[in-house]
């Protein structure tokens, strides 16, 4: 079920004094199965990009088309759309409302009209998948947890509509390291079980570790896309768009500066197999 | 959606009129109402309407936007002009149809009435389409600030008002992102019954209250840790002025007084 944005261009506040537009001719097919991260600067036009693919947004110009059907039609089931491509917001704690965490989870899938039974089987497994434990926190206010533990409470609340995509802004954004790599984890192994993800991030690094292919996004265009090979050895490129780049591809960068030139690498692991080689391969020499 | 809420109906463009002094613009206006209530027949209007135009054209705004304000009123525009007209007093009958009549002086009443109920409303939408709203308040500050011998928290009304004018656009923001992420859960907002949509409202209400109390706290937190202890002995990073061009509006309201006034009694 690819979702493919032609042409796609947005413009906020069209004809007023306040005009800005915030995309502009983008083209990119989102595949089935992927991890697609969009980077780009602050103000690049990456969430508008992500509310878009759920009809949330409608484009100034150009379409978004799912399984080749355009999903800005008049007759386009947009509710329906919105529970198989299911959006994280940034923050999206901000957004939790019901007097318990299993109704609050509840919500979407009660929406979708499911029976209570349905409903609450899947509020049972979308905790799994988040690491809630359900006799925990299950009847607890969703106010009266930690900031970590919020954030899983929203996401669950998306994955219990079992989307079939799942879109995720700056899912990290504000987190302590330990809760950082709880949720990456989870996104990685709902990647694993086959979900499509697209994921809008600021930490490289994370990006680096996780995603199947990288779309870089500045003041609205779409200028580069390519696997994380390709992206993250463009080290100068993306420098220049006041981006960051892996610690990896940085370390490397400035080897190689230095004159140790070590093949293409933008994981630490890699960087660190790469170096112990020539570091042994050196030592050989100097025998 | 709710992005398209503006704050007030400023215009941000530079002109000479943007840049008067906010307490001679609130002054002027408040003359200019007066000024709209002396005239005494249709004609009247003429200077005033003249005065508008020269002024729309100084603060160089689009004669749609004038336009466009009067539009939330132009449901009492219709009440006043149909009931002056049909319910009018006067002998001079010009039509009947059963027991409405329209007589000549409903007819005149009718048309007087209407507008001057325009040029009011035109008049102060130049007000605020040429003054930021936080600008307006610093105005209205100043000028009640003489209302502090009689112990009237003018300093403390006037932030009250900036903060909550300046909390609007943040609070439609927020509210715009959370009817989206609701949405994003399959919320609707927009069919069913009356009571289903009340009902809608609370996934965007609540987080929106909690949001609300987290900003304000944060905000006295903010001012606090900066020392903020009400408005005595605070100075001003912006420190209203008048200078030649106030007096040169101010001389041009005048003008259109002496006008008015010798128009009502010699026309």
């Amino acid at each position: 079920m690819p979702i493919t944005l032609e042409k796609l261009s947005h413009t906020y506040q069209e004809g007023s004094p306040f005009q800005a537009t915030a995309l502009h001719d983008i083209n990119l097919t989102i595949q089935d199965g992927e991890l697609l991260a969009l980077i780009g600067h602050t103000g690049s036009g990456k969430s508008t990009l992500a509310q878009h693919l759920n009809g949330l947004l409608k484009p100034t110009a150009g379409r978004v088309l799912l399984d080749g059907q355009d999903i800005n039609q008049k007759d386009a089931d947009r509710r329906a759309l919105r529970f198989r491509v299911g959006l994280v917001f940034q923050y999206p704690e901000h957004q939790l409302f019901e007097e318990t965490v299993r109704k609050d989870i509840g919500f979407g899938p009660r929406n979708m009209g499911l029976s209570e039974q349905e409903v609450e089987q899947r509020v049972h497994e979308a905790m799994d998948k988040t690491g809630l434990v359900y006799d925990e926190v299950g009847e607890k206010s969703p106010f009266e947890l930690s900031g970590g533990q919020m954030r899983r409470v929203a996401l669950a609340g998306v994955l219990a509509m079992k989307p079939d995509i799942l879109v995720l802004d700056e899912p990290t954004a504000g987190l302590d390291p330990r809760a950082r790599d709880f949720l990456l984890s989870d996104i990685a192994r709902l990647h694993r079980e086959g979900t499509t993800v697209v994921m809008i991030s600021h930490s490289m690094d994370d990006v680096a570790r996780l995603a199947t292919r990288v779309a870089v996004l500045e003041k609205g265009r779409l200028v580069m896309e390519g696997p994380p090979g390709d992206i993250f050895t463009q080290v100068d490129r993306l420098t220049a768009m006041g981006l960051d780049v892996p610690q990896a591809s940085k370390l490397r960068h400035e080897l190689e500066a230095e004159g140790i030139v070590l093949p293409p690498c933008y994981l630490l692991d890699d960087l660190a197999d790469h170096l112990a080689h020539r570091l042994k391969g050196g030592a050989a020499d100097a025998t | 959606m709710l992005r398209d809420i503006t704050l007030g109906q400023y215009y941000p463009i530079d002109s000479p009129v943007h840049r008067l002094d906010p307490r001679i613009k609130i002054l002027l206006t408040m003359a200019f109402i007066v000024c709209v209530f002396l005239v005494g027949s249709p004609l009247g209007y003429l200077p005033i309407a003249a005065y508008l135009a020269w002024a729309t054209w100084m603060a160089r705004l689009p004669a749609k936007m004038m336009l466009r304000s009067m539009r939330p009123l132009r449901i009492l525009l219709i009440f006043t002009f149909v009931l002056n007209l049909f319910f009018g007093t006067g002998d001079t009958e010009l039509l009947r149809l059963g027991f409405i009549r329209v007589t000549q002086e409903g007819l005149y009443n009718a048309i007087h009435f209407s507008l001057r109920l325009i040029f009011l409303v035109i008049g102060s939408s130049l007000l605020t389409l040429t003054t930021p709203p936080v600008t307006l308040t610093d105005g209205l500050e100043s000028l009640v600030s003489p209302l502090k011998v009689i112990k009237f928290p003018a300093h403390e009304m006037a932030m009250m008002m900036t903060i909550a004018l300046r909390f609007i656009p943040t609070l439609a923001e927020e509210a715009d992102k959370i009817m989206k992420a609701q949405s994003a859960r399959g919320a609707d907002f927009t069919s069913g019954s009356l009571k289903q949509r009340a009902q809608a409202l609370i996934p965007l209400l609540v987080p929106l209250f909690v949001s609300a109390f987290r900003r304000a706290g944060d905000l006295a937190m903010a001012m606090e840790s900066r020392c903020y202890r009400g408005g005595e002995g605070r100075t001003r990073l912006h420190v209203l002025k008048t200078g030649r061009k106030d007096w040169l509006a101010v001389a041009s309201i005048a003008v259109l007084y002496a006008v008015v006034l010798l128009m009502a009694r010699y026309v």
